[in-house]
């Protein structure tokens, strides 16, 4: 193998580092226009009238549209996952409209959009609207949302429920167990809202060719097809071979680009009205009010021990945010994505996940990085390190005696798990015993005592995680609830030069495909990686794909191109062999060229593909052509895992958190390029850092977003953070080609609860006996909790 | 938003209820209110201009004054809006007579705002309204001075 585990620079860093790249802001057509979206200042209004008269006489504004003048027929944008109630109901499921008729349910819901000549006209003209509100009292909490009396987001959604949901063993098992468990920690947390960021703002140009009455969308997302098919099918009606949706460069998306959004689907619609291109970008206030947000927990958990430690049982209650709408994917996360992961490492017998998700007036929430096992994460690893706290042990020992024992899915069967899953492959002890030596933990224990004697505060916070992901096996999720399958196509066409193109289904946004794909199809084919380009992003060049999100790009999407190498490489042996007068059986294929076993005569790829193209001599009813497409469907998903351990120290004066060191051991699998997976887990870090001391969407009582820009909501900052401490173990994933496991949220997944538990060691050894700290740790927050 | 602050007049209650009621007096000593034009009986069309850091902009909307109660208190409800965004607020306002030359003026309220100004201006605000508060009782102890014959 020559590239496959080799840290090979970015090949898309060239055009991006030179200001090369193609967003969709960056494209500009002829007669291109500009809309702007009036959005609601309320979080919670009826809408009396609209005045738009002022708006449309305005100079350069070529249309004006608002709720009433879309058609009756386009409901809104939909939902792409059914949860039932407990009692078998199917979840409260309410209309999201492209701009509001009646009721805006959270600031920046759209009211009106403007189309003008440029962006400036089409803004000063949405000035010009008067809209008359009714403004009524609003709801922010994901559990008052259910209180008596509390506004109704939706008037037929009774109580703001979307729906209600438990999986796993009997509650009164798990009572049972519980109430003769010989320690029980028990814990009542929030896992804050928070705003995924991305670097492009969204962005959509919807443009309608009247000569083939089709139309293309441009437009910043992590799934192109998965967008027309939403908007073909579910929204708009529009046939979908007359719709092209193309996702160029992408600057980032965190899972906030997955979604199908209402200003996508206005600009197409628009788009054959005036017959002109229209092109619509957010401004960084409107990203922060309408990219689906993440997270919005609020849970109580009980985990028992019985006298040696054992895990006994698991209880888990949330209330999980949706927002003011069913995002595409937002009832899996709380739920498959969330409740399936509570068994975590651990041998726990008894688990109980219940789940109520509400309706609120905010944006609404869907997949962020993690989507669904951070919070997992969040509430396993936060329990059992506060459990050790309370029962006076050491927490990695307490792990440990708790860790499922290793397993690889090949000797040993995968772990069946009392939460509806079974893992593929896992190895839990060497990522703890590594990471506590790569922190020195002995030593660090002695400092840490040290410090205390010296009135200053250290502390040591751990998370073992597991993750799903490599999303996902259509079968198991269609039975969960999924409406679309979760495969993966790839086509490779091999020219008559035998260069390679590589048409995939799942769509870079910043994870570097060209580069890494490139690696396994070069190995894989023998040929070298400048002979293969990576073609994505785009409906009329790619047959069809699912898109970016849930680690999933190379696991599935790689799986699918190793399927069309190997048809490729099988067609070619036997052109190989009538060309060497042998049989395909007879023939080894090696460093890019077929060789008849035990001799020296070969052929090489390149003469092989020229003679697909040219086959005036060729073995006999064999089509032409070296061209060949796959779906992959992966047998299971796959589960990486690992340790990550923080440490703080806190300014005993201030409460502020200094975060000294981060040390970070994942196994995802096999590794093609260990230079990205590196960049993906320190990505992932920062942005789990970022939810322990400094992010959330924060919302007044009104359901006001009052920290709506980077004046008020804190990013991490490079001088916030420590430089990482990453390593790797490998557990190849068992049912996969290449036996990877996705790295792209691993990060994200681990690193918030171990900085959170640092700080609560730390305080805890201060003498300060915290049980919880809510995110975002700032150091008032901390400082008010040492106060007793 | 909370609102509320408390300061002591040398003038009896109903010297200061008088002030407060007069619109023109009361234009003159709240700080962004450039004008209060009669709409009907306790009810005032408010002109007001206010800047507050990176936030700035021209409201129109107005202001009823309720649950009166001479000399001693009154509720103001002002509903303000602008293109930045809108302000409800209601303040309670209440005249305490020490002895027939020295008053106390407290009051009490919520300031609920929408659009940038809630998205951006609350970090600002509280600083902003203490400024405001500060500002008006110092207007205002100016007016009781002018009530005083020898001054």
């Amino acid at each position: 193998m020559t590239y496959i585990g080799k840290p090979i620079k970015r090949i898309e860093d060239d055009r991006f580092l030179k200001g090369l790249g193609k967003y969709t802001d960056d494209i500009k057509l002829p007669g291109m226009t500009y809309a702007y979206i009036l959005r609601s200042p309320y979080a919670h209004a009826k809408i009396n009238g609209i005045d738009i008269a002022a708006a449309k006489a305005h100079p350069g504004v070529l249309a004006v549209y608002v709720g009433s003048d879309i058609p009756e027929a386009v409901a809104g944008v939909p939902c792409g996952w059914q949860v039932n109630f407990k009692n078998g109901d199917i979840m409260k499921e309410p209309p999201h409209p492209l701009l509001v008729r009646t009721k805006v349910r959270h600031v920046g819901d759209g009211v009106a959009m403007i189309i003008a000549e440029d962006r400036a006209t089409a803004k000063d003209a949405a000035d010009l609207i008067d809209v008359d509100y009714d403004v009524l009292d609003a709801v922010v909490d994901p559990q008052k949302a259910t209180a008596a009396g509390a506004p109704l987001v939706h008037d037929d959604v009774p109580n703001n429920i979307a729906f209600d949901w438990e999986l796993g063993n009997p509650k009164e098992e798990v009572a049972a167990a519980l109430a003769s468990a010989a320690h029980v920690t028990e814990l009542s947390f929030v896992n804050q809202k928070v705003i995924p960021n991305a670097i492009e703002p969204r962005a959509a140009i919807g443009i309608h060719d009247a000569a083939y009455d089709k139309y293309t969308l441009y437009t910043s997302t992590q799934n192109p097809h998965l967008i027309r098919l939403l908007m073909c099918a579910f929204v708009l009606g529009l046939p979908e071979h007359k719709v092209r949706v193309v996702g160029p460069d992408v600057g980032g998306g965190f899972g906030s680009k997955i979604f199908h959004y209402t200003e996508e689907a206005l600009v197409i619609w628009a788009s054959k009205k005036i017959g002109r291109p229209i092109k619509w970008t957010a401004e960084r206030s409107e990203s922060f009010m309408t990219d689906a947000h993440g997270r919005d927990h609020v849970t109580t958990a009980k985990m028992g021990f019985d006298a040696d430690g054992k895990i006994v049982a698991l209880q888990s209650n949330t209330y999980a945010g949706m927002g003011a709408y069913l995002s595409s994917f937002a009832p899996a996360v709380p739920t498959y994505l969330h409740g399936t992961l509570l068994q975590g490492l651990y041998t726990t017998p008894k688990i109980n996940v219940d789940v109520t998700a509400t309706f609120t007036n905010t944006t609404a929430v869907d997949a962020y990085r993690g989507a669904g096992r951070p919070e997992a994460t969040y509430l396993l690893e936060r329990l059992i390190d506060l459990a050790a706290l309370e029962m006076k042990v050491d927490p990695a020992a307490l792990r440990r005696k708790n860790f499922i024992p290793a397993f690889d899915g090949v000797e040993q069967e995968g772990y069946v798990t009392q939460v509806a899953l079974q893992y593929d492959s896992g190895n839990y002890h060497p990522v703890l015993d590594k990471a506590l030596e790569m922190v020195g933990y002995e030593d660090f224990r002695k400092e840490q005592a040290a410090a205390a004697a010296n009135g200053k505060l250290m502390g040591i916070g751990f998370s073992t995680y597991i993750e799903a992901c490599g999303i996902a096996p259509s079968a198991v999720v269609g039975a969960l609830g999924a409406r679309a399958g979760l495969f993966e196509s790839a086509q490779v066409q091999v020219q008559p030069t035998g260069k390679v193109t590589v048409y995939t289904g799942s769509h870079s946004h910043g994870q570097g495909h060209e580069t890494t794909f490139a690696q396994v199809v070069a190995d894989k084919m023998g040929i070298p990686m400048e002979d293969v380009e990576i073609v994505h992003g785009d409906s009329d060049s790619v047959a069809f794909g699912m898109g970016t999100y849930g680690s999933r790009s190379l696991a599935v999407g790689g799986s699918a191109i190793v399927k069309s190498i190997e048809k490729v490489l099988e067609k070619g042996a036997k052109i190989a062999a009538h060309l060497l007068e042998s049989s395909p059986e007879d023939l080894e294929y090696a460093e890019g060229k077929w060789t008849v076993k035990g001799t020296d005569k070969s052929v090489a790829f390149g003469d092989v593909s020229l003679t697909a193209y040219v086959p005036h001599n060729y073995p006999e009813g064999l089509e032409p052509g070296m061209d060949f497409s796959s779906f992959y469907d992966p047998a299971n998903f796959t589960y990486p895992f690992g340790c990550h351990i923080a440490i703080v120290e806190i300014d005993p004066e201030t409460g502020k958190v200094d975060l000294k060191r981060f040390i970070a051991v994942d196994d995802v699998g096999n590794v093609i390029n260990p230079m990205i997976v590196d960049g993906q887990i320190h990505g992932g870090l920062a942005q789990g850092i970022g939810q322990a001391l400094f992010e959330e969407a924060m919302y007044d009582e009104t359901g006001q977003l009052i920290n709506g820009s980077y004046m008020d909501y804190t990013m991490p900052r490079a001088d916030d953070l420590p430089s990482f401490e990453v390593d790797r173990t490998v557990t190849p994933c068992p049912h996969n080609p290449l036996g990877v496991k996705g790295a792209g949220e691993a990060g994200c997944i681990g690193s918030t609860p171990a900085v959170v538990n640092a700080v609560i060691d730390a305080l805890w050894k201060g003498g300060h006996e915290v049980k919880d700290i809510r995110m975002p740790m700032t150091p008032e927050r901390v400082w008010t909790a040492m106060q007793g | 938003m909370q609102l509320k602050g408390k300061e002591t007049f040398s003038t009896s209650g109903q010297q200061l209820w008088d002030i407060i009621m007069d619109k023109d007096k009361l234009a003159a000593i709240t700080p962004g209110i450039s004008r209060l034009e009669v709409l009907g009986e306790d009810e005032y069309k408010a002109v007001v201009d206010i800047s507050i850091g990176p936030v700035k902009g021209a409201f129109k909307g107005d202001l009823k004054m309720v649950d009166k109660d001479p000399p001693n208190s009154v509720t103001m409800k002002v509903k303000q809006m602008s293109k930045i965004g809108n302000a409800d607020v209601t303040v309670h306002l209440h005249i305490e007579e020490i002895s027939p030359t020295q008053s106390t003026l407290s009051f009490k309220g919520l300031a609920k705002m929408s659009g940038v100004l809630a998205r951006m201006g609350q970090r600002v605000m509280t600083g902003v309204a203490a400024t405001i508060t500060k500002q008006l009782f110092a207007a205002l102890q100016e007016e009781v001075q002018k009530l005083k014959p020898n001054s």
